[in-house]
């Protein structure tokens, strides 16, 4: 076994609260199929066999109890809770399961959706002997209008530089703009052995990152690291240009764990593999003479796709647009076989509906997804909407761009355009709603009524 | 606007005609306005030294008109008239020169920016024009960049004012100087120039935020660039340095463009070429290399035997291992070339001698058995048997007798004799000028004298030539760039220039303690503001001493800091005290014996007394400036027994008050360490103070090497006084037995 795959399934979607108000996030339907199965589906495509999952009492037990959540992957899943409430960051989570980790790892997180060549990524891991490889995309634009949100969101959120050298796979830099005060700063002797570097700001992490085992167990050492993004990404990325090899003195403690690793199983192979680099011309730079890589250890990759879908479902917007795309990634009939769907309605073919649906007499659906077991009555509309499972559609209504979580009733001859409808919600008949959020079943209607 | 707009799309029309009619044009400033080649540029301006046997400026006129330039203008100001003449006599002037050269001479240039203003002035440029120095030797076709450069500024609108040249090349290549080396911020679609930045002497690159800001999301940082000095400008860029008078280099101009970009809204963007050759000598370093860059042919066409000045006599043959040789050039028996010689026309060479990567000159003699290696020998130089000479530079006229030995680096100027039997050390500059000629040139605006005053001088004032430094038969002065000018910074620098020394050892040593750093500024960053005030104190001083500055103002400098950094008077104290205390090992190390420290401390303490008497005034500043002695003797606890004598010699010099001391010495004891201090200095201290009070008792004291203090009574009798509190009467000291070695009288 090379790689140990772990899926990251324990985050709470605090981005986009009005969805996983009810539904933890893992379990959003996506194209009808739970979120956490398109990263399975993903490992399983390589040829993964078993996947520790790492996630909340919740969500395991709709896994195991609830049909609609059908997960519907062969691999052995080896689900491991943590605590919800224990504030627990990714890094925290790789901690818990250290036990468990027995090789290098990959770590892939639950709201990602893509059809990257994940090969990619792991052969930079193989090929440069890496610390960490990671994926990144180039970063999509939402053309979809979110609801609730009027004339489009301004891109508030704070740019990442990372810094590639000339070739685009080795990761020299990153930071988040709002540490960058004082503006970038590179010291020299980094440009000195890597003289282009490309800095790009429009990327999107896919956090999916290859780690070596040596990195968990240094995690293992330093609880004070939480994060994986925040806060080991970039200290490794950092390290990889302090001195480390001559110099006992500087902290690193990544090494100090090589070095114990060695002791264990690895040694001979790294030896190996050491003299092998020594006796080789090949070399990864030009221009001077030094050793391959400047005798660094602590190599960082990232792999850029320059295509292809790759999102990471984390926010309203990116939902919708992963619902739009999500029928692209997998061959199964738009319509599901026990849905019953009446021969006089309007289907696109840019639209799923899910088993045991009712769709009536002239309806027409467009470029929508239709949750399980959801009956939408006759003279319904829907187009660019997201209609989640056991929703009830009384009749003449007309959804426009909203979303409908589970077990909402929308009365007859509602008007909904880009709207978010809570879980069990009820739209009273006739009602006509704009641009409004419906969620919270406690506060029983804070919308904004509209009447002609 | 829209009128604005209207006329300069009329313009556009009409330039874009003309572009085609118009010659293309270059301004080639034939002097580098600093003195990075004295004392050689003392008798030849730099752009007529030879490199391969040709003068530099023939070099860059080469380029430029195989680049299309149809018409250049030289400026020149130092020795304008030896490169008149030079000009005129060659090819260049002749009639059928496809590149028409229009020769300006002015006095009054003093930078790159008095020559532009003057273009502007005259109005000289019509079109985008080629901006080279006298010193660069290229062969890159800058017309593809010429191209970009003129559809960029159609696109934009004349927001591009100037494409700067480079050449790709990694860090580490021989033809990349230190000083020369930048570090270029781009964006990586349009090529535009984000931040320019010299980068000597850095560890950190900083780029500002602001470059960041441009709509693109891919930017680019380069360190492999090779600067080639050559841009193409438009006619703007005079403008904008008649605009501004404070821009004086390339470097003002571009730096001041890139910051006032957005006011301005001009534009530099970049052109890297892979395989062109393109590099300025701006030091002697960059002569080396790109003299044998020349003979290794990587500026081809520009070989040394395409004789591409069609002159006369200067044809050569090129045979393998790029060895050239003149015309009428004689080779001894035995005698080696082995890789890239070029040896100029009716040289001879003598037996047994031994060349690699060498250029000799015209009308040269080398005696037998001579070692040449990277040497680089002007005409009618005169080289005597058993010389060794390694990547040197010799001028013309020069004569090298018996037995010389030239290490690396150095240089023998114009007419310089040297030997016999002698070796001159690594990067010794040996002239015929002496350099407080110099000085003297520098009343008399040094940059506009063609008139070598020096000459009348030297003849009126000649001094005695030392034989140690040039030998017994030997004619010249060891240079030394004087150091006094402080204005000008080039003058600090070596004619040489500093090496590129690849050592990230030395950078990545700094990482931990840059960590620290970083972690200690971000918990306390005033404590900062107390270590800089610390260092200037220190620094205040230390000029105080060197320079003999009266102690009035040495309070006055202090006084200043002190507002400067926000500093209370009682850390003004406290710190001041430290610095002196610790001034013996700031100079001399740490590893001082405790008798050598105060041997040195005690005559600073009396020099510095009256600075010490400005601050510590009131009863409080003495107790301060106790325990500020208290917490270093508690540092520095090898030296504990210095303390009394320290004390002793503040009381003396009426710094510190008797009371103050005593007071210090009854209270305050905070720790067990200052305890056992007190307890160890204790005795001693009360009794001096004993010894203050009654002293009608005392004649005087001494102290005895092992710490002991001598009191020397009134009655002819001695009183020593042990540490462990002991006293005895004309007893020798007990721990050492000796009488003598305790000093006692």
């Amino acid at each position: 076994m090379e790689l140990q795959a772990v899926l990251m399934a324990a985050g709470g979607g605090s981005r986009m609260m009005d969805l996983t108000y009810n539904t933890p996030k893992p379990l959003l339907p996506v194209g009808n199929k739970p979120l956490i199965w398109y990263p399975l589906n993903l490992l399983e495509r390589v040829g993964f066999e078993e996947v520790i999952v790492i996630t909340t009492k919740e969500v395991q037990k709709m896994i195991s109890t609830d049909p609609k959540v059908k997960l519907d992957v062969k691999m052995k899943l080896d689900l491991v809770c943590i605590q919800e409430d224990a504030d627990m960051g990714t890094a925290d989570a790789l901690r818990h399961i250290q036990q468990k980790v027995k090789t290098d790892v990959l770590v892939v997180s639950c709201d990602l959706i893509t059809d990257a060549a994940l090969h990619e990524v792991v052969d930079l891991f193989r090929a440069h002997n890496a610390t960490l490889s990671m994926l990144m995309s180039k970063a999509h634009e939402f053309t979809e209008t979110v609801p609730g949100q009027k004339g489009k969101k301004k891109t508030g959120e704070q740019r990442d530089f990372v810094g590639v050298d000339g070739t685009g796979k080795r990761l020299l830099f990153m930071a988040n703009e709002a540490d960058l005060d004082e503006g970038v700063v590179i010291r020299k002797s980094i440009m000195r052995k890597h003289p282009r570097m490309h800095i790009k700001t429009g990327l999107v992490d896919a956090h999916l990152y290859c780690l070596k085992k040596s990195v968990v167990d240094f995690l293992a050492d330093n609880k004070s690291i939480s994060s994986i993004r925040g806060e080991l990404v970039p200290y490794l990325v950092r390290k990889q240009f302090s001195k480390s090899t001559n110099s006992p003195k500087v902290i690193d403690e990544t090494h100090q764990n090589l070095k114990k690793n060695d002791s264990n199983i690895s040694s001979r192979d790294e030896e190996l593999l050491h003299l092998t680099q020594e006796r080789s011309c090949w070399n990864d730079h030009r221009g001077d003479m030094s050793d391959a890589y400047h005798g660094g250890r602590l190599r960082c990759y990232v792999h850029i796709m320059d295509e292809g879908i790759c999102y990471r479902v984390n926010t309203l917007a990116a939902y919708i647009e992963a619902n739009r795309l999500a029928p692209k990634l997998f061959d199964e009939p738009a319509v599901h076989p026990s849905a019953v769907v009446s021969e006089r309605c309007l289907i696109g073919a840019d639209s799923i509906i899910g088993a045991s649906c009712q769709i009536s007499d002239k309806t027409s659906i467009k470029r929508s997804t239709i949750g399980v077991s959801t009956t939408v009555r006759e003279k319904v509309k829907v187009t660019n909407s997201i209609i989640m499972h056991g929703v009830t559609i009384e009749e003449g209504c007309n959804i426009q761009g909203s979303v409908i979580c589970s077990n909402a009733v929308i009365g007859r001859g509602a008007d909904i355009k880009y709207c978010l409808v809570g879980s069990a919600q009820r739209i009273e008949p006739d009602a006509e709603v704009n641009i409004t959020y419906h969620y919270k079943s406690i506060t029983y209607n804070n919308c904004h009524k509209v009447s002609k | 606007m829209s009128s604005r707009g209207g006329k300069q799309k009329k313009g556009n029309v009409t330039s874009e005609q003309e572009e085609e009619e118009q010659p293309l044009q270059a301004v080639l400033v034939a002097d580098s306005f600093n003195r990075r080649f004295f004392p050689i540029s003392k008798d030849q301006p730099r752009a007529l030294l030879p490199l391969g046997n040709v003068a530099m400026i023939d070099y860059t006129l080469e380029f430029l008109t195989s680049t299309g330039v149809q018409e250049t203008f030289v400026f020149c100001c130092w020795m304008s008239n030896k490169i008149k003449d030079h000009l005129l006599k060659s090819k260049w002037c002749r009639p059928t020169s496809p590149n028409v050269v229009h020769i300006i001479t002015s006095d009054l240039y003093r930078s790159l920016g008095d020559v532009l203003r003057d273009v502007d002035a005259k109005n000289l440029v019509r079109n985008d024009f080629i901006l080279v120095y006298g010193d660069v030797v290229s062969n890159i076709d800058v017309s593809q960049a010429l191209q970009e450069h003129r559809h960029r500024r159609k696109v934009d609108k004349n927001i591009s004012v100037m494409t700067m040249v480079f050449k790709e090349s990694s860090p580490g290549h021989k033809t990349r100087c230190e000083e020369d080396d930048v570090i270029v911020a781009m964006d990586s679609k349009s090529k535009r120039v984000l931040h320019y930045q010299k980068t000597q002497g850095l560890k950190k690159l900083q780029f500002p935020m602001n470059i960041f800001q441009h709509g693109s999301d891919e930017f680019e940082i380069r360190h492999d660039l090779l600067d080639c000095h050559i841009s193409i400008c438009s006619p703007q860029v005079a403008e904008l340095f008649t605009d501004n008078f404070d821009y004086q280099t390339r470097n003002d101009f571009v730096r001041g463009i890139l910051v006032n970009e957005e006011i301005l809204g001009n534009q530099i963007h970049l052109y890297v070429t892979q395989d062109g050759y393109g590099a300025r000598v701006s030091n002697l370093q960059m002569y080396d290399s790109v003299s044998l860059d020349m003979v290794r042919r990587w500026v081809y066409p520009l070989t040394p035997e395409a004789n591409f000045t069609d002159q006369q006599g200067q044809g050569c043959t090129h045979s393998r291992h790029n060895v050239y040789r003149g015309a009428e050039v004689s080779l001894g028996h035995g005698s080696q070339m082995e890789e890239n010689v070029l040896i100029g026309r009716d040289t001879s060479i003598g037996a047994n001698c031994h060349i690699s990567n060498s250029v000799i000159g015209n009308n040269c003699t080398i005696g037998d058995n001579v070692v040449l290696d990277r040497a680089h020998m002007w005409n009618n130089v005169h080289v005597s048997s058993n010389v060794e000479i390694h990547q040197s530079v010799v001028c013309d006229g020069a004569v090298v007798k018996e037995a010389v030995r030239l290490n690396k680096q150095c240089v023998l100027a114009y007419n310089v004799v040297i030997g016999p039997n002698l070796s001159l050390p690594e990067g010794t500059v040996v002239s015929m000028h002496h350099p407080e000629e110099e000085e003297e040139d520098d009343d008399d605006e040094f940059l506009s004298d063609d008139q070598e005053v020096g000459h009348s001088k030297d003849k009126t004032r000649q001094k005695a030539f030392n034989p140690a430094e040039v030998g017994p038969e030997g004619k010249g002065y060891i240079w030394k760039a004087s150091m006094n000018d402080t204005e000008d910074e080039e003058l600090a620098q070596c004619l040489w220039g500093l090496v590129l020394n690849p050592d990230p050892e030395s950078d990545s040593e700094s990482e931990a303690s840059e960590e620290s750093q970083d972690r200690s500024r971000s918990v306390s960053p005033e404590i900062d503001d107390v270590n800089a005030f610390q260092l200037e104190v220190l620094g205040t001083l230390q000029r105080g001493l060197e320079e003999n500055i009266v102690c009035d103002n040495l309070v006055l400098e202090i006084n200043s800091l002190k507002y400067a950094y926000n500093i209370t008077l009682k850390e003004v104290m406290q710190i001041l005290t430290r610095v002196v205390l610790e001034y013996p090992f700031q100079q001399q190390g740490t590893q001082l014996t405790t008798l050598q420290y105060t041997g040195s401390l005690l005559p600073l303490l009396k020099t510095w007394s009256p600075v010490f008497k400005n601050y510590i005034k009131r009863a409080q500043d003495h107790l301060d400036c106790l325990s500020a002695v208290e917490e270093l003797f508690l540092e520095q606890d090898t030296h504990q027994t210095a303390m009394v004598k320290v004390l002793m010699k503040m009381y003396q010099l009426e710094i510190l008050e008797e009371e103050a001391i005593l007071k210090w010495f009854s209270t305050g004891a905070t720790n067990d360490k200052s305890r056992q201090l007190r307890k160890n200095q204790g005795v001693r201290l009360g009794q001096i103070c004993v010894w203050g009070k009654p002293s009608q008792n005392v004649k005087g004291y001494q102290f005895g090497h092992c710490g002991s203090l001598i009191l020397l009574l009134q009655k002819e009798t001695t009183l020593l006084i042990f540490s462990d509190g002991v006293q005895r009467k004309q007893t020798p000291c007990s721990q050492c037995h000796k009488k003598e070695s305790c000093g006692m009288v």
